[in-house]
């Protein structure tokens, strides 16, 4: 029988920097993936001579050589930034609302404010101070929380105290007038699927600060070569990986992990479990709600099942100047209704938030030469999905991908004409590749009540750990980094036992 | 100090933790959500269907339908016309699988058909064709495959190039614009060796007598002396003639291997948009050697040995597709397509080289990190792979 130090369930971006960590500290580890590539969300796929990636748009946290992120801190840690080539991102993102409201914001601080003081001259000031806020509050929050300060008080960081469960409407009502001023400052709220109105503030100024401070990355190969790299950083650690090979239980023996079960029915013995399967799947299949403790039950409980994606993937024939396209990541939002823009990702309706990324306008070389590709996305609750009658489904994906283009042409009106390849992916598609509840790429909503310092990484059975996007909020900083304190809390268990 | 001691200093924070204890009072519970994926796949997508053959049926001396109906009696899952599954069989000891196009409508899914054609020295087209008899059960994977009618750039004016056994998915395309009144305009020009062996002539022509939108022509490579049809292989001055102007057309070509490399080659001279030519997979190709980028010091009957990690040391000849040599070993790994495209296959190559037709479908992060599609990768020399 096999024996092992820890098994980690789930090849996505929190299983694999969970696995190459424990790897790399000298444990025996088994790495179980139900799919055949590892990746999760990160990964991608091959239509006629295009490579559409399915999940990154904009990379949070790399960072230049000069100025590095955490994220890249990591990578190098994990020996794999000589691998991957990043590409920067030009801008931040352009985004156009009805009414001719036209603008791209620059990856730097005073740069937007002398884009939106042009468009909105009153305003100006208040976009400084805005911005001002955003970096003041994420500064605070990294020295205060993220480097452990002993002597964090509300005093000592006071922003910090003051603003983070403050919702992002009420913020920004504190500074600006103009609604358009408002949405646009607040677009990335369509990224976590939380409308202003309930966004944390906390959210969007990190992904703000991030953003523009480290600059939004892709990289070369798409986010399957960062799997790629992960996975064999892992290999050469000399850890094993199971693809095609779906954990199906994990026993439990007087309160504490004691091995993991395939759908294979092969018996992989361990004291140390991590998940990076959704909470509710770890929870309910593998242990089993009939032998879960009550404990892990509530930390579920009452929590919600938080957004999927529709992703509209489209090879075309022609360049992205050829399409009209300049710029990388494009939000095209049809009302600034932001609480009617998020009810209608509960419904099959033509959705009024989409993002458009090119990644060939950064990279040249990301499509055959002539050619560029885009991914037209926007989140999607699973539900309405549920009602859809299985022989309706093909027409129905169809109709919602139609009307998502027209959504796009309203500022790209050409888009159809120069498709050569396409296809559309549902919350069912998300589900069927990632085995989660609701096909949901972020874990749960992520409400004020969601955010970090409500969570755990642990489970009340002993030896169980999660990482991924169901214990820390989605994107792929965030689970990135999930995987690796995950493996570090269970590298300080096993010596401790 | 630590931040766990000064929390409730954050505004709004001792709400948002009474609000958590009522949730955890009141709010769901998900146990409703156990299995959820697996259940919702199960109907929609499952990783494997049980195949009962339940009728056979002759459609020419070369060509059978195995009727499949669900061997656990359910319902099968929905596809799309022009989808495949790939059939498990076994022969002689060896497990291997093929690739077969549903035949039938997709506005029902009682049973799937499959339609088989007799191919020389067939390994298991042999077997569907000579050894199996109704109740026979097989495995299969669900429906896949891409070569269906995409209504988001496609447009609704269709031209069906088929050769022998590839009418399969348009057949089922076909039978789908008729049963539900598509309002598609659909040409199919049909080649076979001779007027015998035309597979679904009659039906085809019931069809394209009744609706205005579908027409049919047949084309016969070896017409027997007196044949008044068309004659030949299916040219470009054909499909002008029969199809009138092709701006904004889709062509969709599918049958067996020589029949894209003419018909590639034909449609090309009409100056089509590659977006306006859809083609099917069709496999491995024939003879590997004669494809371009064919090492010249290696030849198809050479055998290298393949190590596979922490296991077995088996032999595989340079002309035969890896996956094969592994079959023949007794070594499963996944196969949907068989052709290159879907990666379900793909396989970590530990050392050694092999060779990869052009069609084949890699990703580019698979290249640089040595991953293989065994499907259509040849050995060039002795192997390590990962399984
Ligand atoms: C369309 C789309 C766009 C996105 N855009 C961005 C973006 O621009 N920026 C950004 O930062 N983030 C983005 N994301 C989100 C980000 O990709 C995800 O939040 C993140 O990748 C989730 O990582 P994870 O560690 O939670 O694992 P997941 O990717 O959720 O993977 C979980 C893994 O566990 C496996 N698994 C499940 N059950 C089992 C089992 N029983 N046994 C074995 N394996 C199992 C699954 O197969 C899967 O591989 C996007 C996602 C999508 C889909
Ligand atoms: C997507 C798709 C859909 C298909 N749909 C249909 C369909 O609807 N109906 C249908 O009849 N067929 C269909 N086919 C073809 C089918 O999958 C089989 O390839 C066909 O039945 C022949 O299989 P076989 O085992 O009988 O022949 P094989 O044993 O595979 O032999 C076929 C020929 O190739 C040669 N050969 C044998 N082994 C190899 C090898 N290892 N490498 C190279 N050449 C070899 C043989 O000498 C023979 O001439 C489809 C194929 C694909 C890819
Ligand atoms: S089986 Fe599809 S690529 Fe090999």
């Amino acid at each position: 029988m096999a024996v092992y130090d820890v098994v980690v369930i789930g090849a996505g971006n929190g299983g694999l920097t969970a696995a190459l960590t424990l790897a790399r500290a000298g444990r025996k580890v088994a790495l179980l993936e139900r799919h055949n590539v590892p990746g999760g969300c990160a990964t991608s796929f091959v239509r006629g001579r295009f490579e559409f990636e399915v999940a990154l748009h904009q990379l949070s946290g790399m960072g230049t050589e000069r100025m590095p992120g955490p994220l890249r801190g990591i990578l190098s840690e994990f020996g794999v930034l000589d691998k991957l080539e990043f590409v920067e991102m030009e801008n931040l993102y352009r985004v156009v609302f009805p009414g001719g409201i036209d603008v791209t914001l620059p990856t730097d601080r005073q740069g937007i404010v002398e884009v939106l003081g042009g468009l909105f001259p009153k305003e100006k000031d208040a976009v400084a101070s805005f911005l001002d806020l955003v970096y003041t509050y994420s500064l605070e929050m990294v020295q205060g929380v993220f480097f452990r300060d002993p002597l964090i008080s509300k005093e000592k960081y006071p922003t910090f105290f003051r603003y983070t469960f403050r919702n992002v409407e009420d913020v920004l009502d504190e500074f600006f007038t103009d609604p358009y001023l408002k949405a646009i400052l607040s677009v990335y709220w369509g990224y976590t699927g939380v409308p202003p109105r309930l966004m944390p503030f906390s959210d969007l100024a990190v992904i703000l600060w991030a953003y523009i401070e480290f600059k939004p990355f892709h990289l070369k190969g798409g986010s399957q070569a960062l799997s790629n790299a992960l996975l064999d950083a892992y290999l050469k650690a000399g850890g094993e990986a199971r693809f095609n090979c779906a954990a199906r239980s994990i026993e439990v023996e007087g309160g504490r992990v004691r091995a993991v079960v395939t759908e294979h029915g092969d018996r992989l013995e361990t004291s140390y479990v991590i998940s990076n399967a959704s909470t509710v799947h770890t929870y309910l299949d593998l242990v089993g709600s009939h032998r879960l403790p009550q404990d892990d039950l509530l930390k579920i409980k009452g929590r919600t099942v938080g957004p999927s994606a529709f992703t509209v993937y489209m090879g075309f024939d022609c360049t992205p100047e050829e399409l009209g396209v300049f710029e990388t990541s494009n939000f095209i939002v049809a009302t600034i209704d932001m609480d009617s823009a998020s009810e209608k990702m509960r419904t099959l309706e033509p959705q009024d938030w989409a993002m458009f990324s090119c990644y060939d306008v950064s990279d040249p070389d990301f499509s055959p030469p002539g050619t560029c590709q885009g991914a037209l996305v926007c989140l999607q609750y699973a539900d309405p999905w549920y009602r859809v009658e299985p022989h309706a489904y093909a027409e129905t994906k169809y109709r919602y991908a139609d009307a998502m283009i027209s959504l796009a042409e309203r500022v790209f009106p050409n888009l159809r004409a120069h498709i050569e390849e396409c296809e559309a992916a549902s919350p069912l598609t998300h589900m069927r590749y990632l085995g989660h509840p609701g096909g949901a790429i972020y874990g749960f909503d992520q409400y004020a009540k969601d955010s970090a310092f409500f969570l755990t990484n642990q489970s009340s059975i002993e030896g169980l750990y999660h990482a991924g996007s169901w214990v820390t909020g989605g994107g792929f900083q965030p689970t990135l980094t999930s995987g690796r304190s995950t493996a570090h809390a269970v590298l300080k268990a096993i010596k401790g036992r | 100090m630590a931040l766990k001691d000064v929390l409730h200093d954050i505004e709004g924070y001792d709400e948002l933790e009474r609000e958590i204890e009522i949730l955890r009072k009141y709010g769901p519970d998900h146990v409703e959500r156990a299995e959820e994926a697996a259940r919702i796949m199960a109907v929609l997508h499952p990783p494997r269907l049980s195949l009962k053959v339940s009728e056979i049926i002759e459609e020419t001396p070369s060509t059978k339908t195995l009727r499949l109906v669900s061997a656990k009696g359910d319902l099968l899952p929905p596809f799309m016309a022009g989808q495949y599954v790939n059939l498990f069989v076994e022969r002689d000891g060896v497990r291997t699988s093929r690739p077969y196009s549903i035949s039938s409508s997709p506005t029902q899914t009682a049973y799937y058909d499959i339609t088989v054609r007799a191919v020389e020295d067939g390994f298991v087209s042999r077997l569907l064709l000579e050894d199996t008899r109704p109740g026979d059960v097989f495995e299969s994977t669900s429906p896949a495959g891409t070569f269906t009618h995409n209504p988001l750039f496609h447009g609704d004016d269709l031209v069906f190039l088929a050769g022998g056994s590839g009418i399969t998915p348009f057949m089922s395309m076909i039978r789908e614009t008729a049963d539900r009144g598509l309002d598609r305009k659909i040409l199919l020009v049909y080649g076979s060796r001779d007027p015998g062996d035309i597979v679904f002539k009659d039906e085809l022509e019931r069809i394209a007598a009744r609706r205005k939108n579908i027409a049919v022509h047949h084309v016969i490579s070896e017409p027997p002396e007196g044949y008044t049809g068309l004659a030949g292989f299916i040219t470009a001055d054909l499909v002008k003639r029969l199809a009138g102007d092709v701006t904004g057309k889709t062509f969709y070509v599918c049958g067996p291997a020589a029949m894209y490399e003419r018909c590639l080659a034909e449609l090309a001279s009409l100056g089509l948009p590659r977006k306006r030519v859809r083609t099917e997979a069709y496999g491995p190709p024939k003879n590997v050697t004669a494809q371009a980028g064919w090492p010249k010091h290696v030849s198809a009957d050479d055998v290298f040995t393949v190590k596979i990690s922490g296991g077995r040391v088996l032999s595989a000849k340079a002309g035969e597709p890896l996956m094969v040599s592994l079959e023949k070993a007794h070594i499963q790994i996944p196969a949907q397509c068989r052709s290159g495209e879907c990666s379900l296959c793909r396989t970590k190559l530990l050392s050694g080289t092999v060779f990869h037709p052009e069609g084949a479908r890699l990703r580019k992060s698979d290249r640089q990190f040595g991953y293989i599609h065994p499907c259509v990768a040849y050995p060039l020399e002795d192997l390590e792979i990962l399984i």
